[in-house]
């Protein structure tokens, strides 16, 4: 069972994802594809085992300028700040703006011809290796 | 749990009890089956459901992280069993449940070579095996059939050999890079042979590149026992009890092995008769056991006279290569397996200060999650450094570069055996059915240091030479003890060995060991394929040998 999280933990968790994961280039913060939203919840019921160390790193934030909290959190208690940067990289990559914004399709089904002959084939590569010839070592039998 | 044809029977004494229903357990239980043998096997684990399997789902690089982490310490689901690491330089990866733990391998389909079977006679190292690669070749060939491999015929690195049973996998972007960097070095490479069809096999589905294969495949594309074998074993009369935790395996009067003693799934304590028991519960599950079954007539362990049971762990002390190119090499995309390989730097050449060689294999480098970490290492790292140094734009800088334009080579470097590597059994650890957990005790040899030393540098020159942008080592691993082997030597000297060649135990004549424990070397290489033709040698031995087999 996540813990609940209210909604001043949820913006001091959003100002710290975005210190982490900000508007960058083509790709979007992680506030605005809403990683403090029900992602939160969701990727802490996928790992509830973040929960402790993630909920004592917010109890740490929550309240305190984002910059100069996270830098604390990282020296003082390390494993607090790498759950909650994981479970903000991870909901960030779940979500389909930012998954699109990076090009990534997700791990997607392909469909292929085996039979076709591989370019490796036509091109003299696989040639090259086998002209070389034989590299193991025979033994006797 | 039980499937099988036949309802159980209590007290039943069946010709042959398995214990494990990973790669070697399967392929007894099938070729058993099919000769007309009684058999049941007990395994630990279930029958993996694929829709369990979590690559179809957004959250799958998140939960690899934890719930389907090849380590069982940390995965920590209630059918693993713990191991005491603490005295490990490399830590066992494993997973329980009908398959085993190819449930979440990469189903690199890596043979031993002639020289493995060789080391003593050509580098004066280690043992000799009792038999030859010759002498297993055809083992090997119908397992390849039965498991549905997918490959390139006319590998150098091999002796001639029957073709594969599906063509090979698409090498990808990332194949075709990583061979190109070998084709400027002119060394050897290969499109990669794995345990993942290409075609429609055997029950299997052909492979569609979803990338998710080391945390099972959720297109029932990967070959695994629970698809490739089970079915016939079952329609052959096998039984498979699930849920199944051996504790014991009983004796009589005479040192006859008589079955063993389980615990189900709810707790209770269960026995199984057979006139045979095979043990293959991999190289810490096995010694664990046979050190678990003390009697009066085994006062040390089961079949352990020798005093070899345990010893001589071998565990693959293993390097990653990372390398980031400007191409577009869409590295998220599968097969999982491997894309090439490369078995340039094999054989021995003692001018480079160690004996005994690598095999490297080129492969994916996962999602974006992925890209923020390093086989499960952590880049950032740096207690220095400024969480905005690290984070930021520079996060995200990071992953644009690296993501989908990386490639991993893994190196697998033979380990020698040494008798100061062991498996025991922990004085305090338990299971969750209050078995003694095995501890390790296990050190990273300095062959195996200055092999994977040289390797890394090899590789990191083709890489070079290719045009790489970013390159990164991750040297010895520790998370990386997939290959298991060695801790039940095999031998034809009862003094210096547990099996002889056909994995029966010198001292209690119908007690086997069919895994890789039997191993008397690992090559440098993925051992599945040879585990599995093992383990036929020796089932195809047991039934031809059935009518003089002394039983209890």
């Amino acid at each position: 069972m996540a813990a609940k999280i209210d909604e001043k933990g949820r913006d001091a968790f959003a100002a710290f994802a975005d210190l982490l994961i900000p508007a960058h280039k083509k790709m979007p913060s992680a506030s605005s594809v809403g990683v403090a939203g029900p992602l939160l919840d969701e990727v802490l019921r996928l790992r509830p085992d973040l929960q402790e160390d993630f909920m004592r790193g917010l109890d740490a934030i929550t309240g305190e300028k984002a910059g100069a909290a996270a830098n604390a959190l990282y020296k003082d208690d390390e494993a607090a700040f790498n759950a909650m940067s994981l479970v903000a990289s991870a909901a960030y990559y779940m979500t389909p703006q930012a998954r699109e914004a990076l090009g990534y399709p997700g791990q997607e089904s392909l469909t292929y011809d085996a039979h076709a002959v591989p370019g490796y084939m036509t091109d003299g590569m696989i040639e090259r290796v086998t002209r070389r010839g034989a590299i193991y070592k025979s033994t006797p039998h | 749990m039980a499937t099988g044809s036949r309802p159980a029977k209590r007290d039943e004494v069946v010709d042959v009890l398995i214990i494990g229903a990973g790669p070697s357990g399967s392929v007894a239980a099938k070729h058993l089956a099919q000769a007309g043998m009684s058999v049941v096997t007990l395994e630990q684990g279930h029958m993996p459901d694929r829709n369990d399997f979590p690559g179809r789902k957004p959250e799958w690089e998140l939960v690899t992280q934890k719930q389907w982490h090849p380590n069982p310490n940390f995965r920590d689901r209630p059918r693993d069993y713990p191991i005491n690491t603490d005295e490990s330089d490399v830590h066992p990866l494993m997973f329980a449940g009908v398959g085993g733990s190819a449930t979440i391998y990469a189903g690199h389909w890596t043979p031993f070579l002639p020289s493995d079977f060789r080391v003593k006679s050509l580098d004066g190292v280690a043992d000799d095996w009792p038999f030859s690669y010759e002498e297993l070749l055809p083992d090997l060939e119908t397992v390849e059939r039965e498991v549905g491999v997918s490959g390139l015929p006319g590998n150098p690195a091999y002796p001639p050999k029957m073709s594969y049973p599906t063509p090979p996998l698409p090498i990808g972007k990332v194949g075709r890079k990583a061979a190109e960097c070998m084709d400027k070095m002119g060394w050897h490479w290969w499109p990669g042979t794995n345990a993942i069809p290409s075609l429609p096999y055997n029950g299997l589905n052909a492979c569609v590149r979803r990338g998710t294969c080391m945390s099972g495949c959720p297109e029932g594309a990967k070959s695994t026992t629970d698809i490739t074998y089970w079915p016939h074993a079952i329609k052959a009369g096998a039984r498979l009890v699930t849920g199944a935790r051996v504790r014991e395996i009983e004796v009589d009067d005479r040192g006859l092995a008589t079955g063993a003693i389980y615990i189900d799934e709810h707790g209770r304590e269960r026995r199984q008769k057979a006139h045979t028991v095979i043990v293959c519960a991999n190289g810490i599950g096995t010694p664990r056991l046979l050190l678990l079954s003390k009697s009066k007539h085994f006062p040390d362990g089961l079949a352990n006279s020798s005093g070899l049971v345990g010893k001589r762990l071998m565990m693959h002390p293993f390097s990653a290569v990372m390398a980031t190119f400007d191409e577009d090499l869409e590295s998220w995309r599968g097969p999982f397996g491997q894309n090439i390989a490369s078995f340039e730097f094999y054989e021995t050449d003692e001018s480079r200060g160690f004996v005994r060689g690598a095999k490297w294999g080129a492969m994916p480098a996962g999602g974006p999650l992925g890209a923020t970490s390093f086989v499960g290492t952590k880049v950032f790292t740096d207690p220095n450094a400024k969480v905005e140094d690290m984070w930021g734009p520079h996060f995200h800088d990071m992953v644009e570069r690296r993501f989908g334009h990386t490639m991993v080579w893994g190196i697998i470097g033979e380990d020698l055996p040494e008798e100061s590597n062991e498996v025991m059994l922990d004085d305090e650890l338990v299971d969750t059915d209050g078995i003694p957990a095995p501890k390790l005790k296990y050190k990273v040899s300095d062959n195996s240091e200055k092999m994977l030393k040289f390797h890394e540098d090899r590789v990191l020159e083709a890489m070079q030479a290719g045009g790489a942008i970013e390159t990164s080592v991750v040297h010895q691993m520790a998370d990386t003890g997939w290959h298991l082997l060695g801790t039940c030597l095999m031998g034809d000297d009862p003094k210096k060995s547990v099996v002889n060649r056909w994995g029966q135990t010198h001292d209690v004549p119908n007690l086997f060991v069919f895994d890789g424990s039997t191993f008397p070397t690992s090559g440098g290489l993925n051992p599945t394929a040879t585990i599995m033709s093992v383990a036929l040698r020796q089932t195809r031995h047991m039934i031809a040998e059935r009518r003089n087999q002394e039983a209890a």
